[in-house]
């Protein structure tokens, strides 16, 4: 009704005018990537008042009358494209690009929405739309790279276990759980792994509110930044169908490098040669040869176990059906989509042939979000969403079938073979696997699989009253939220040592079994467990204000929010049964005048019943200013370019209630024990004792927040945009251990309000649109910096300086530090020493560990930093920086040319550091990698990456026991994240009722260029002592859309 | 309109009462309800005191159990007496070759969970809570009346005292004067850097609390139905050989007169008081006075038997064989893990059966046989046998071969004896067992009887000028037990008209070989201040080498310890004198 109102007035308007125009009736349809756009406007350039707005089909006609032949399309959110119609009457396509920087693009903060223009907070967002074909399972891989501030870390690639861990601004907490940050969708809470379920589809809008005016709403769960996501609604208009079909190849990003047979008895005989120069080499010139010529695969086998265990490439494909539309009394926004990611692993079924081992995972989204008019000022809304998941892995190694195959101790390729000649499984038949497990193939087949079907279920029901009969622009809203999630996880497995196994002796041509093995396959047992049960009711009731007199805009928030969270983990008694709860009432007041100068107030008063009565509510205050330069007449009549030029500040207090361990930290427990064994009886007897000191006044962590930002857009159409925003918060009364109360208290203590911590830095976005003849042109630049410093850590004051933990960063590594490495002169010096001086080297001027094997040539020298001759704790100093990366750049790239378009992202991060240790990277515990061959040797001494080669355990060449800037790699990488190349097929060739078709290819992880190739694995994985994380994956996609 | 407006309003109510109503939840469940409050455990209506007394064995639990305790070993793996098997790597080595700092220390039972500071914190809770539970009952000590027998609580009160000067008594030894903190309990709020008490003030507590209380304790022996649930309990004779203990280690030249630091009062008296020696002869008087105790017949059976006349406080440890999974030898039909290995300076310091030390003339020491194993005349004192694992004893019915190659000693692995010798000791009957060790009680023996003869005899001879006959009964009552023959002279092995001098190095011989690897010896060569002399040497082992049927001892050397003065005592850990102003720490660290 609207829409022919407002033609009829744009016809009655334009009417004189169209007696001069030439009076050529034009027709097409505005769409974007994604499908039609509804509501987008056409105008017809030079030509005042001459537009039209697309129908519910996104089809619009318009009769020209001027001379232009250039039409404008305009749509919010999207970018403003000019379209030449000369020679074009019908089916004319305009496809828009959307904007991140449109002055007028909606913003969603906390319980509301704002513009970039009168935003006064430090937010970034972004439109799901533009990250809904990135083939990945989880949002939050989708947003590196793309939202300032935003910082992740992938460090999995397992179907269904591949989310990234992500931060925003940054860490500020001690607390290992105290910087996740408050994931927000619909206005209701949601967990880390409630997150990674939901269906990219099924988002509308993701934002990250960054600082203390836009998170102040969320008073004590504030401080760690909020991620804020609003699923998709219907629109009035009749029903639009999409369909989204894709499907993918996953390949690792880095396969690792093992060396074979021949190689590694080399290094072998090395090790035991540098170990004892006398001894016995554990592998003949005979031995070699065998290995080298392959003629006795099975006396001298030479597995490759990497590439006998695990495929190249595999399938993952991802279906998405939604419904959208409705009339202006009900609206419906409907979907259904499915997920199937496989596993690298090759198939090995089990003898029966009855299991799926592979690693996999399945996902299954449904929503339906639905508002109902109940009458001219009740709407009532409910949204009801599930997700079904299944999980699937192998029941082999401990962390994924890779660690066995990393684990040196377990398989080397001169193990046994794949197979025995029969066609029965062989054992590790080398004195270096003192197990003798079952060749991992073998293992893989028979020992099970354990498969997790989760199930989540949100439902959201609301009403809000428009309370215009009080006062104009008054409504009140009341919402209940229901979640719950819970997980099953069974499997089955073989019991004990239960797979017959043999050894073939090619010698004598006989097939010994495997002492411990049975001669026949044991039975499989079934296993199951509860590992989530959690449920989470959610009640909030709100009024909203929001008015406008004359140039004055005042809108106003009264907020009441309560929660009860029910966890079941699994694991920590302390986290079961005790329903966790959360109560508060939140204000926020803005007041605007003429959009130009901004006032944002917010007041929180939150409580949390994991704090004694007395400090269990806590008031937290913030407020921002905006100054819209722009808009001062005097500005604008010197800047003509410039659309926005802003200037906002904010500064106020947020908090963060979560507390370690034990979460009633105020109350004094008392605990049973036992074990005290008296009499004849040997019976342990009961014994109470006191639990770790109650602290009475535990409270919030508080964090103080200080962002000034600027926001401007410039030239022509404000095609440039720039927003930058810096920082500085103090988080105070973190929630630590004391380490500075003397032991003679004698007992445990609680967590105090003592930690202070300060992260500071920058982040920010520069964009850029332009329109190069047919082709258009978009780039955003966004990066993020993020350095934060520990203030008071209450540590006892070090023995050295350089021992201190205060003033360094959180989670910053310390370790020995690389000077060289021994000379044979060195050794001998420090063996007389040691033997003159009862086996100490205290005192000796060349360093070394005390109580070790001795030292040879080619160990690693570290620095003695208290000069005392012994190399001990006390010479760890801080080396590298904190696994999580303290800078990060992204940058988009797009071009579109007709229906052809283009979308890359490259993301960098840049300063972190990180370390494997253990069956990762040591001899005799990793498999023998390509740097064990650049090994220090005499002959090498010069060019050794990699310290002499030892097959003993712990000694000072261990990165386990002496971590060392010599193992920490000071990383960085840049990858192709993502990239979209699609072609959307023009409307006339459209058959049926279809009215978007888009075909495209889009890639993850495609290409990465970093400098961590020690360690042959991803850059993005953690610092780890087994090296066995599942490999990141690359992902090739391609997928079509049709909308009808 | 009006209609309307009522309309909304009723909405608006209905939305208030949903808020309301979840509001009104929050009441329930307000703090986890399966936690334990300090009113459950001293629960004033609980009669028999249940709780309380599980609280109490709590207490008793931070009791040190010095089976394999430091590291693996046993502390005396850290004295000349013996080392470990594990050599450079062991903690004890470690302590005995000066390999520690203020930073990184062994055996610190200050900081380590459970330390003593946390017993003396819960033996604190209960002194001052105790006294809300009605608990019934009376010890009524031999006496008919109830009304003059003391209240069950009042026993239990008198018993956490007890174990808190025992654990003040244990840092004592190691530290020298530490922080007294009285009744204390401190809360997170209060200022606990507190300053260490003198030495002299820290004995006279500790001997002040034990007087204090010692009538109101246990007084053993109880009826035979009590003793087994009752046994480990503090009884007075405990309490009154804690002080015993207390006054002879002050008595001794480390605190007495030879203090490493002479005008510091924590590390020792400033000046020298002979009055000390004589203190300590009293208490120990006061314990053989009390006619309770005696020497068990049978020396190994002190160890294994509960109950038996000679113990008077155990910790407790249960019935099990451990001890030999963790010392026995390897090679035997079941192996051991090896751990402690005897020096032959120990094994040396055994007189022969005749009580003549095996350098005196006429001994009958043979070298070809010196443990007496063949030639009937090179006999050794039986405690030999009873400590020690040599080669040709006895073990799980057959013998012990540490010959180079042997069963005990084959040389193919690292774990095995690096001196020569076994552990033997606090083991159980194992001899003639033959498919597995059996089983026994494990307890670990604090105070017993002997100790009481030893120290009297020690302190006697201290204060008198020459050597009296209650020096020389209390001797020959040990050794007579020990199953050293008395011969012609009636002596025991000990001649008349010793002088002090020579007395002295008697009795602290005898306290070698009467209580090795108990944790006397790492404590006595300090308090005697002798470590210095004994401890900055090499420490041997024997390697014996079978050619036929012949065997050779040859002594080999295994470790060299060092020992500066400040080894004297322990450290205070950094990381304390870090975190307290007013901690003074030891002199030379």
């Amino acid at each position: 009704m609207r829409k022919i109102i407002l033609l009829l007035l744009v016809t009655i308007l334009t009417l004189p005018a169209m007696l001069f125009a030439q009076g050529r009736v034009i027709s097409g349809n505005v769409r974007d990537a994604g499908g039609i756009l509804p509501g987008a406007s056409v105008i017809e350039k030079g030509v005042a008042n001459n537009g039209t707005v697309a129908d519910a089909n996104g089809r619009f006609t318009l009769t020209l009358k001027g001379t232009s032949n250039v039409v404008t399309a305009t749509f919010i959110g999207y970018n403003k494209l000019d379209v030449n119609v000369s020679g074009k009457s019908n089916n004319i396509d305009i496809t828009l690009t959307s904007s991140q920087q449109g002055l007028d693009e909606v913003i969603v903060v906390g319980y509301g929405k704002t513009t970039r223009i009168t935003n006064t907070g430090a937010v970034s967002s972004i439109a799901a739309a533009d990250v809904r074909t990135v083939p990945t399972a989880n949002i939050q891989n989708t947003l590196q790279g793309k939202l300032p501030g935003f910082f992740s870390q992938q460090s999995s690639g397992q179907p269904g276990k591949d989310a990234s861990d992500f931060f925003i601004r940054g860490v500020s907490s001690l607390n290992a759980n105290g910087n996740k940050p408050l994931i927000i969708v619909d206005d209701i809470e949601y967990t880390y792994d409630q997150l990674q379920q939901i269906n990219v589809n099924e988002i509308e809008t993701i934002s990250i509110l960054k600082d203390a005016s836009t998170t102040a709403i969320y008073g004590v769960k504030g401080a760690n930044g909020v991620l804020v996501v609003t699923t998709r609604r219907g629109k009035a208009g009749r029903p639009q169908v999409n369909v989204r079909v894709e499907g993918g190849l996953q390949s690792p990003t880095r396969v690792p490098k093992f060396l074979n047979s021949y190689e590694s008895a080399v290094l072998i005989n090395q090790a035991t040669k540098n170990d004892n120069a006398t001894a016995t080499l554990p592998f003949t010139q005979a031995d070699l040869n065998a290995f080298q010529n392959g003629t006795d695969p099975y006396g001298h086998p030479d597995v490759s176990w990497y590439d006998a265990i695990f495929n190249k490439l595999t399938y993952q494909a991802n279906t998405n059906i939604d419904i959208s539309g409705g009339t202006d009394n009900l609206k419906y926004f409907i979907s259904g989509g499915a997920l199937d990611q496989n596993g690298l692993l090759k198939s090995f079924p089990d003898p029966r042939g009855q299991i799926n081992n592979n690693y996999y995972f399945d996902r299954y989204n449904f929503r339906s979000n639905l508002d109902l008019k109940a009458n001219k000022t009740l709407t009532l809304r409910l949204d009801v969403t599930t997700r079904f998941s299944n999980l699937n892995q192998p029941n082999v190694g401990s962390a994924s079938a890779l660690s066995d195959i990393y684990d040196f101790r377990i398989m080397t390729p001169f193990t046994a073979p794949f197979l025995n000649p029969d066609g029965s499984y062989a054992y590790a038949f080398s004195p270096y696997n003192t197990a003798h497990l079952p060749t991992v193939n073998a293992r893989i087949a028979t020992s099970g699989y354990s498969n997790a079907k989760r199930s989540d279920y949100n439902v959201l029901f609301n009403g809000t009253q428009k309370l215009d009969a009080i006062t104009d622009g008054l409504s009140v809203t009341g919402r209940v939220a229901y979640a719950s999630s819970e997980q099953y996880t069974r499997g089955a497995g073989t019991y004990g040592n239960s797979i017959p196994s043999f050894h073939y002796d090619p010698v004598t041509q006989t097939t010994t079994k495997n002492p411990t093995a049975p001669y026949v396959l044991g039975n499989q047992y079934y296993i199951g467990d509860i590992n989530v049960y959690q449920t989470n009711v959610n009640l909030q009731g709100f009024a909203n204000y929001d008015r406008s007199f004359g140039k004055h805009h005042v809108t106003g928030l009264f907020l009441f929010n309560q929660s009860s969270q029910t966890f079941y983990t699994g694991v920590g008694s302390d986290r079961v049964g005790v329903p966790v709860k959360f109560q508060g009432i939140s204000m926020r007041g803005t007041y605007e005048y003429a959009q130009k100068y901004l006032i944002d107030i917010n007041v929180a008063r939150n409580g949390s019943d994991r704090f004694a009565a007395a400090n269990r509510f806590k008031f937290l205050p913030a407020i921002s200013l905006g100054y819209n330069i722009a808009n001062e007449s005097f500005f604008k009549d010197i800047f003509k370019n410039v659309g926005l030029l802003k200037i906002r500040g904010s500064y106020g207090l947020v908090g963060s209630d979560v507390a370690p361990g034990n979460q009633y930290i105020y109350t004094q427990n008392y605990l049973q024990g036992g074990g005290y064994v008296f009499g004849s009886s040997a019976q342990g007897i009961s014994t109470y004792y006191e639990g770790a000191l109650a602290n009475g006044s535990v409270s919030w962590e508080k964090q103080r927040e200080l962002d000034l930002g600027v926001d401007i857009n410039m030239l022509k159409d404000n095609a440039l945009s720039i927003t930058f925003d810096y920082f500085h918060n103090v988080r105070y009364d973190q929630l630590i251990f004391p380490n500075s109360i003397p032991e003679v208290l004698g007992v445990g203590l609680p967590a105090i309000n003592l930690g202070r911590t300060q992260n500071n830095g920058f982040d920010g976005s520069v964009g850029y649109h332009t329109n190069i003849g047919k082709v258009s042109f978009g780039s955003n630049f966004v990066f993020s910096y993020a350095k934060n410093k520990v203030l008071e850590k209450s540590e006892a004051l070090p023995a050295y300086p350089w021992l201190a933990r205060t003033g360094q960063p959180i989670d910053q590594p310390f370790g020995y530090h690389f000077v060289g490495y021994y000379t044979a002169a060195d050794a001998a010096a420090i063996n007389a020493y040691k033997a003159s001086h009862q086996n100490s080297n205290l005192g000796n001027s060349v360093p070394a560990p005390n109580a070790a094997s001795p030292i040879q040539a080619g160990d690693l020298r570290y620095d003695d930093l208290n000069h005392d001759g012994i190399i001990d704790e006390s010479d760890q100093r801080p080396i590298g920086m904190p696994n999580l990366a303290t800078t990060s750049l992204g940058l988009t790239l797009q071009f579109g040319y007709k229906g052809f378009s283009a979308s890359v992202l490259f993301q960098g991060n840049f300063n972190y550091s990180f370390i494997i240790t253990g069956t990762g990277i040591e001899p005799f515990q990793s498999q023998f990698q390509p740097i064990h061959q650049q090994a220090w040797t005499p002959a090498n001494a010069d060019n050794a990456q990699f310290p002499r080669l030892t097959q003993i355990a712990g000694t000072v060449n261990s990165p386990s026991s002496y971590p060392s800037d010599y193992w920490l790699v000071n990383a960085y990488y840049v990858r192709l994240k993502t990239i979209d190349l699609g072609y959307q097929l023009p409307t006339k060739m459209l058959p049926f009722h279809i009215n978007n078709a888009r075909i495209y290819v889009s890639a993850y992880n495609l290409f990465t260029w970093d400098n961590s190739l020690k360690y042959q694995q991803d850059p993005e994985i953690r610092s780890n002592t087994a090296g066995d994380a599942y490999i990141n994956q690359r992902v090739i996609n391609l997928g079509v859309q049709l909308g009808f | 309109m009006m209609k309307r407006m009522k309309n909304n309003i009723t909405k608006i109510l209905v939305l208030i009462v949903i808020c309301a109503a979840g509001y009104g939840c929050k009441k329930s469940e307000q703090f986890p309800v399966d936690k334990i409050s300090i009113f459950y455990v001293f629960n004033p209506k609980d009669s028999a005191g249940t709780t309380a007394q599980a609280y109490l064995n709590n207490v008793y639990n931070t009791v040190k159990n010095g089976h394999n305790r430091v590291g693996s070993d046993y502390l005396d793996a850290a004295s000349d007496d013996a080392v470990s098997r594990s050599l450079s790597t062991a903690p004890v080595t470690l302590l005995s070759t000066a390999g520690y700092t203020s930073a990184s220390t062994i055996d610190n039972v200050w900081e380590d969970s459970p330390n003593y500071w946390s017993g003396i914190r819960a033996a604190n809770e209960f002194i001052n809570n105790i006294g809300v539970v009605p608990v019934k009952g009376f010890v009524l000590n031999g006496v008919s009346n109830p009304t003059s027998g003391v209240p069950n609580n009042e026993v239990w009160k008198s018993e956490a005292r007890v174990l808190r000067a025992w654990f003040y008594f244990e840092m004592v030894r190691r530290y020298g004067g530490v922080p007294l903190l009285g009744d204390n309990v401190y809360s997170l709020n209060d200022n606990v850097a507190i300053p260490r008490s003198s030495f002299a003030d820290c004995i006279k507590y500790i001997v002040s609390e034990c007087d204090a209380v010692k009538d109101k304790l246990l007084a053993f022996p109880l009826s035979t139905a009590d003793q087994n649930s009752s046994n480990y309990r503090i009884t007075k004779g405990a309490a009154m050989t804690l002080k015993a203990r207390a006054l002879l280690y002050a008595a001794s030249p480390l605190f007495n007169g030879g203090n490493i630091d002479a005008n510091n009062p924590l590390t020792g008296y400033t000046d020298f008081n002979a009055d000390r020696w004589l203190q300590a002869a009293n208490a120990a008087q006061d314990v053989i006075n009390l006619g309770t105790y005696q020497l068990n017949p049978d020396y190994k059976d002190i160890f294994l038997t509960q109950n038996n006349i000679e113990r008077i406080w155990i910790r407790p440890v249960g019935i099990n064989n451990t001890i030999e999974g963790n010392n026995g030898p390897i090679g035997a039909s079941v192996s051991g893990n090896a751990n402690t290995s005897p020096t032959q300076e120990l094994v040396n310091s055994f007189p022969m059966l005749t009580g003549v030390n095996i350098n005196s003339a006429g001994s009958g020491y043979s070298t070809s046989d010196p443990y007496g194993t063949t030639v009937a005349t090179a006999k050794r004192d039986p405690r030999l046998t009873f400590n020690i694992l040599y080669n040709g004893a006895q073990w799980l019915n057959t013998t012990i071969q540490t010959y180079e190659g042997g069963a005990n000693k084959p040389n193919v692995n690292a774990i095995q004896t690096v001196t020569g010798y076994y552990m033997r000791k606090f083991m159980g009957l194992q001899e003639t067992a033959t498919s597995s060790y059996n089983t026994h009680s494990a307890d670990w023996v604090i105070f017993r009887y002997a100790e009481i003869l030893l120290s009297f005899a020690e302190a006697r001879n201290e204060v008198e000028s020459a050597p009296q006959a209650d020096v020389y009964t209390q001797l020959y009552a040990i050794r007579k037990r020990a199953g050293i023959t008395a011969g012609a002279a009636n002596n025991y092995g000990i001649p008349a008209g010793l002088t002090k001098d020579q007395m002295r190095a008697v009795i602290q011989n005898e306290w070698r070989i009467e209580f090795p690897f108990e944790e006397h010896r790492f404590f006595d060569i300090r308090r005697w201040k002798i470590a210095k002399t004994v401890m900055n040497a090499t420490h041997t082992g024997v390697s014996i080498v079978k050619t036929g049927s012949t065997l050779t001892y040859n002594p080999i050397n295994v470790l060299t310890t060092t020992f500066a003065d400040k080894q004297y005592l322990y450290p205070v850990p950094y990381n304390e004198v870090a975190k307290n102003p007013s901690m003074k720490q030891n002199p030379g660290w």
